[in-house]
């Protein structure tokens, strides 16, 4: 699903190239995979899921979504690859604010065109899964840490995207909501066939995905 | 789609409801202000313009070849009463005003001064241009020695109601020649001319006084709201001196002139204001939000959405802004309209300009329209740095930002 070939990054300072943040990547994600990118801090795990969910360009090399080649592509058509493909679950749930929970869930959608009624079901049909069907009307403000981050998953998963990534989705978690979002990240993947990508350090998403590809300094050690 | 970004902006422009609340009813109060001005530099103007045409020359007149140069008797309209009639057959004229007018020196017993001694039909005068609203003192009757006098004349010749005034002046056969009159009005016309030097007697008496045929005048004024009417009379009467007010007046065409530029001047000041005030607002307000729109652009949401957002915002400000300006605009105008503002206080150094004491605002609906169009595009306009920054963001550092 996701073929990452010979990918370079270097982050600059003015005209000086100032890091090597990705070294000669190769990897490749299958469809319905559950894998996590790990690895100490400033390893270039956030850096490579930018680069494959398209928000960040590369300096060469191809990364390839279903044989279309995402890395060369102009920042119009990265949004749309981004609008219609993928999901994103952020570190700080990244919630707009003046939308409540349903219309949060349902922004991508809307945004893609998806008939109200179809949004109207799949929002509650997330929700329920979620649990947070009862905080529809709520605003993002009045949610707990939790809450908001499930709102953030949900509405990653709503529009139905070929794969979410998720960076650091727990960092802002205590354990007992890290362990209900992974669960519940599980199920989605099995129920909805939804390939995901985690960047964490975090031990328990360590324990519970299929695979880990593990970077130290810009490469990959272990995948 | 379009619904949700229309419902983003509208949240998102009342979201800091006091800072939004401050620049509205910044716009508001400049707009409303500014409108009162433009309606009163144009009220000033119409009321002048107004006047003038009502105390002497109406759209059109018409004089003798060579009259408004000499002055001469010998230069006065001959068949001025057959013209008179067939004028008043015209139906595109609404009044006519026929007028005799010599200059001579009026006399009391302390001061003289240079005077226009002008006979007038008071009845036509009122149909003319309701000559009795010029009246300031004493009251409206000429009789067989009685004289209304210009305001600023009859403060030179230092003369109140029921006061003697000779005067002399030369007949149409050269002789000099004089006449005791009684005061028996005032009249302010606010035109400056008039003022300060008419003296307003019967007409047939001004004809024997000057031994000049009734048929003759020296000016004949005509009321109209026909635009092409002073082309006919033109064509129709070569022979006779046939002037517009404008051309007769070509000082007021430059006040006009002048007052669009100042018009001009406040529209340009107030809608930089409004245009400063929005865009401050706007960019402080994205500076605020820049994580959320770091935020739409990493889950898919175009620039071009982004902007469409945006620019709704500063429609929203700048036309509920707008809005209530146009409200507290016409309450303003309104009240200035009928009420007017009462500038006694400086009244001796306007009527000397020729206005009067008490200015009564003009109210257009261009003052909207344009104001309208202006406040839109300022709007508009106001967001073209704020866009910068959003476009020039990169999301990935945005939406690093700790919540």
């Amino acid at each position: 699903m996701i073929r990452i070939e010979n990918v370079e990054k270097y982050f600059y300072r003015g005209e000086d190239r100032e890091l090597h943040a990705l070294k000669n990547i190769d990897l490749t994600i299958e469809k319905g995979e559950y894998s996590l990118l790990t690895g100490p801090s400033g390893c270039g795990k956030t850096t490579l899921l930018n680069a494959i969910g398209a928000l960040d360009t590369i300096d060469s090399g191809k990364i390839y979504l279903e044989d279309r080649e995402i890395g060369s592509l102009s920042e119009d058509e990265r949004t749309t690859i981004r609008l219609n493909e993928m999901g994103f679950v952020f570190q700080a749930y990244n919630l707009i604010p003046v939308l409540n929970v349903e219309e949060n869930i349902g922004f991508i959608m809307k945004l893609r065109g998806f008939d109200e009624e179809e949004i109207k079901k799949r929002v509650k049909e997330v929700a329920t899964i979620l649990e947070i069907d009862t905080k529809l009307s709520s605003l993002p403000s009045t949610l707990s840490g939790g809450q908001q981050q499930r709102v953030a998953v949900a509405r990653a998963v709503a529009a139905k995207p070929k794969i979410i990534l998720a960076d650091e989705p727990t960092a802002n978690l205590d354990s007992k909501n890290s362990k209900a979002l992974m669960d519940m990240m599980r199920s989605l993947n099995e129920k909805e066939d939804i390939s995901i990508v985690f960047a964490s350090h975090d031990e328990y998403v360590l324990e519970n995905v299929d695979r880990i590809i593990r970077l130290n300094d810009g490469k990959i050690i272990e995948s | 789609m379009y619904s949700l970004i229309l419902k983003l902006a509208f949240n998102n422009a009342f979201l800091r409801l006091s800072r939004t609340l401050l620049v509205i009813i910044m716009i508001a109060v400049s707009m409303s202000m500014m409108l009162s001005i433009q309606g009163l530099y144009d009220g000033m103007t119409l009321n002048m313009i107004d006047k003038t045409k009502r105390s002497d020359s109406g759209e059109i007149s018409i004089y003798a070849q060579g009259y408004r140069l000499s002055k001469e008797l010998a230069d006065s309209i001959k068949d001025a009463s057959s013209i008179q009639e067939a004028l008043m057959t015209e139906t595109r004229i609404d009044a006519v005003a026929v007028r005799l007018k010599a200059e001579g020196l009026s006399s009391t017993a302390r001061k003289s001064a240079f005077s226009t001694i002008i006979g007038i039909d008071l009845d036509k005068e009122e149909r003319f241009g309701r000559f009795s609203e010029f009246l300031k003192e004493g009251e409206l009757t000429l009789g067989r020695r009685g004289v209304l006098l210009g305001s600023e004349l009859a403060k030179s010749l230092k003369v109140r109601i029921g006061s003697k005034v000779i005067f002399s002046t030369q007949d149409s056969s050269g002789e000099i020649n004089a006449m005791a009159l009684k005061v028996k009005g005032i009249v302010q016309t606010n035109n400056i001319s008039l003022d300060a030097s008419a003296i307003y007697v019967d007409k047939m008496k001004l004809h024997k006084f000057l031994g000049m045929p009734e048929e003759t005048a020296t000016q004949i004024a005509i009321r109209t709201t026909s635009p092409g009417l002073s082309e006919s009379l033109l064509a129709e009467y070569k022979s006779l001196d046939v002037k517009s007010f404008l051309e007769l007046y070509p000082m007021i065409r430059q006040m006009q002139d002048m007052m669009v530029i100042f018009n001009s001047i406040t529209f340009f000041i107030v809608m930089l204001v409004v245009f400063i005030g929005i865009m401050g607002v706007m960019y402080v307000s994205i500076l605020d939000r820049i994580r959320e729109f770091g935020i739409m652009k990493s889950i898919g949401l175009s620039y071009r959405l982004i902007r469409l957002q945006i620019l709704l915002e500063a429609l929203f400000v700048g036309l509920v802004g707008y809005a209530l300006g146009a409200l507290l605009g016409y309450g303003a105008l309104s009240y200035l309209v009928h009420v007017g503002l009462d500038l006694s206080a400086f009244a001796e150094g306007m009527e000397s300009f020729g206005m009067s004491s008490v200015i009564h605002a003009d109210i257009k609906l261009s003052y909207f329209t344009s104001t309208f169009i202006a406040i839109t595009g300022a709007s508009l306009l106001s967001v073209i740095l704020p866009l910068r920054k959003i476009k020039t963001m990169n999301a990935i550092e945005v939406t690093k930002a700790e919540t």
